[in-house]
């Protein structure tokens, strides 16, 4: 392991970070996912030195940093609005780390040649910080923070400032520069998508709490948590009652609920009765005729559809809830036309179902 | 873009009142610079650089380079009290930086003169300072009516127009350029020396010529705190036009008093907008 933080905890002002246990590999792409305010940049602040834990330990390499100032330790950061040093050219703020170690100039030179041509900006190497656009920014902050070779380093929203086909274009290369200097990569982000894009494994956080710890898939396919589900991806929330005993065979066991009775499978781990079934609207499909071959079936009206090019999501009215749900295009030009108030039916495999307890 | 108006109308008052309070005047002084003035004291209309010459006799210049000497060493002793000071208030968070800033604002608010007596209740021969000295055995300190007594004068009442420019400064810094220096291994001293202080020194050079500046031709702080015997530039102006009646020369030392000040506002121009061009070459950048 890299990086271990063992039972971190951070008290400030009202917040309060939970007992944090966190292992990131050695060339990994980790991310820390959450809204704001969910102590996922207090994660970083600490692992960078700029927070002192209120209790735990944090550890690089076998060697307790807990209380090493940030010089002191080899992480560095890309921070989210940049901060270049304004009276530097670009080559010298990548230059800088480089000449606080007091290398031969010869090999400041070279090196920082290597991280402009990494970032691809050799050609804005004289400019000042005041004379390039914030993606260029963004690039030069990145060569600056790589260019001394750190054993961490942490991106603290990098992306957010960034107009999206820009941001887009960098997500590519971040990973790709990820995966060509071997450095592991700490990113703070808010954004699921880029989260889902870019890392190895991703760690959710809400109210100071991390949630789950897992790889993109697992994360989005088998949550452990309703807010995990919630916060990546859409989802339909179906709260309910467990009835009965699961089946030996299968675990197959019915659920009743507001808007129908229906068959789903545990999982393994324990479940209180009250639950919520959580459906992704890619796993549900649309059906415009009843059908006797679907495990669950629900019955309700078109109560709006949004054509998205590629696809069209409808948002389906069944008793109080309203569910969404797509339809490809070539699926959608097979079928008759859906008009609002239309019956449609949602069929939904057991399979594809998340169950979880409800949350209070 | 309208163009009825030249000015609006609110301006023309204040125009008015520059022209003739504060350019006339100058156009006056200016001009009697170069006039003669007669063995009786009454001016001679005849253009001449007499003045101007008479100012390099050395007399004045030795009252010039004295003046200057002294308005620098206050210059630098404000820049060693007000840098922490101002360093301190940009930094501290909470209730002690409205009570520094508050402390630092409350002689503005106190009478000029009143405060220079306060030096003087503070300085004098039976003063404070001299009470505890005595109080605690040792000779007593004459620092007012000599040249210290000017000095500290200058040091107390020109400390704020240091502090807040140098406040403002830091003030405007990107208080994540200190992270990102720390975060990519500079010590706390290596941080100022390498970041925080090339990115202030503007600040600080403006800030202290518009001490210096006004320092040199001071006239108040060394009448009243100096005493007879210190020849202070400001001083030696004002007794060529009301002792010596010798008003053409007093105006040549007003004038170029004006010029040095007319250079320091010039240079800040220049910063400035060097700094707006920057900022329109990132709009445009962007």
């Amino acid at each position: 392991m890299l990086l271990n933080l063992e039972a971190v905890t951070k008290n400030f002002g009202g917040f309060q970070l939970h007992p944090l246990n966190l292992s990131i590999d050695r060339g990994e792409f980790f991310s820390l996912l959450g809204p704001s305010g969910c102590g996922k940049t207090t994660v970083l602040r600490l692992i960078g030195g700029f927070e002192t834990p209120t209790s735990g330990r944090i550890i690089l390499k076998g060697q307790d940093i807990t209380r090493l100032p940030p010089h002191k330790r080899n992480i560095h950061t890309v921070f989210q609005r940049y901060a270049l040093f304004p009276h530097l050219s670009v080559f010298e703020n990548v230059a800088f780390p480089l000449r606080l170690q007091k290398l031969p100039s010869a090999e400041i030179n070279s090196r920082v040649a290597e991280s402009l041509k990494l970032v691809e900006i050799e050609d804005l190497k004289d400019r000042r910080t005041h004379q390039i656009s914030g993606g260029q920014a963004q690039r030069t902050a990145l060569a600056r923070a790589l260019v001394a070779k750190p054993d961490l380093l942490l991106l603290d929203e990098p992306l957010s400032a960034l107009d999206p086909e820009l941001r887009m274009k960098m997500r590519e290369e971040l990973k790709t520069i990820c995966k060509k200097v071997g450095i592991t990569f700490l990113l703070v982000t808010h954004d699921q998508e880029e989260a889902l894009q870019l890392s190895d494994r991703i760690a959710v956080f809400k109210a100071g709490q991390c949630l789950q710890v897992g790889t993109p898939k697992a994360i989005y396919e088998d949550p452990t948590d309703s807010f995990v589900a919630r916060f990546i991806g859409s989802v339909n929330e179906i709260l309910g009652e467990l009835q009965g005993e699961p089946s030996p065979e299968t675990g197959e066991m019915a659920l009743s609920s507001s808007v129908g009775t229906f068959k789903i499978k545990k999982n393994g781990q324990p479940l209180p009765r009250q639950v919520s079934i959580i459906l992704r609207p890619e796993k549900v499909r649309l059906l415009r005729s009843k059908s006797t071959t679907q495990e669950n079936l629900m019955e309700g009206e078109i109560q709006d559809q949004t054509y998205l090019g590629s696809r069209t999501e409808y948002a389906v009215k069944i008793g109080n809830s309203t569910f969404k749900v797509f339809e490809q295009e070539l699926e959608r030009l097979k079928k008759r036309r859906l008009n609002t108030g239309d019956r449609v039916f949602l069929a939904w495999r057991s399979d594809d179902a998340i169950v979880l307890p409800q949350s209070v | 873009m309208k163009q009825t108006q030249i000015l609006p109308s609110s301006a023309w008052a204040f125009l008015i009142w520059l022209i003739v309070m504060t350019l006339v005047p100058f156009s006056i002084i200016l001009g009697m610079s170069f006039l003669e003035r007669t063995e009786l004291g009454t001016i001679l209309f005849s253009f001449s650089f007499k003045n101007y010459q008479q100012l390099f006799d050395w007399v004045y210049l030795k009252v010039l380079l004295k003046t200057v000497w002294l308005a620098l060493m206050a210059t630098l002793s404000c820049l060693a009290v007000g840098f922490p000071v101002a360093y301190y208030l940009a930094r501290v968070q909470g209730p002690m930086k409205s009570l520094g800033l508050i402390l630092l604002f409350i002689p503005f608010w106190t009478n000029f003169i009143l405060r220079i007596y306060g030096i003087v209740s503070l300085f004098g021969s039976n003063g404070i300072l001299n009470q505890l000295l005595s109080a605690v055995g040792l000779p007593k300190a004459s620092i007012l009516y000599t040249r210290w007594g000017v000095y500290v004068g200058l040091v107390y009442n020109y400390l704020p127009f240091l502090v807040v420019p140098i406040y403002s400064s830091l003030e405007k810094l990107d208080p994540f350029l200190r992270e990102a220096a720390a975060d990519l291994g500079a010590a706390r001293f290596q941080t100022f020396r390498k970041v925080i202080l090339p990115n202030i020194k503007e600040g600080v050079f403006i800030g202290s010529l518009f001490v210096f500046i006004p320092m040199l031709g001071e006239y108040v702080i060394p009448d009243l705190l100096g005493g007879a015997k210190e020849a202070f530039l400001g001083k030696v102006m004002v007794e060529q036009f009301f002792i010596l009646q010798d008003w053409p020369l007093g105006s040549a030392i007003a004038t170029m008093l004006s010029v040095l000040l007319l250079g320091a506002l010039w240079l800040q121009n220049r910063w400035a907008s060097k700094n707006q061009n920057g900022a329109k070459e990132v709009s445009s950048a962007v």
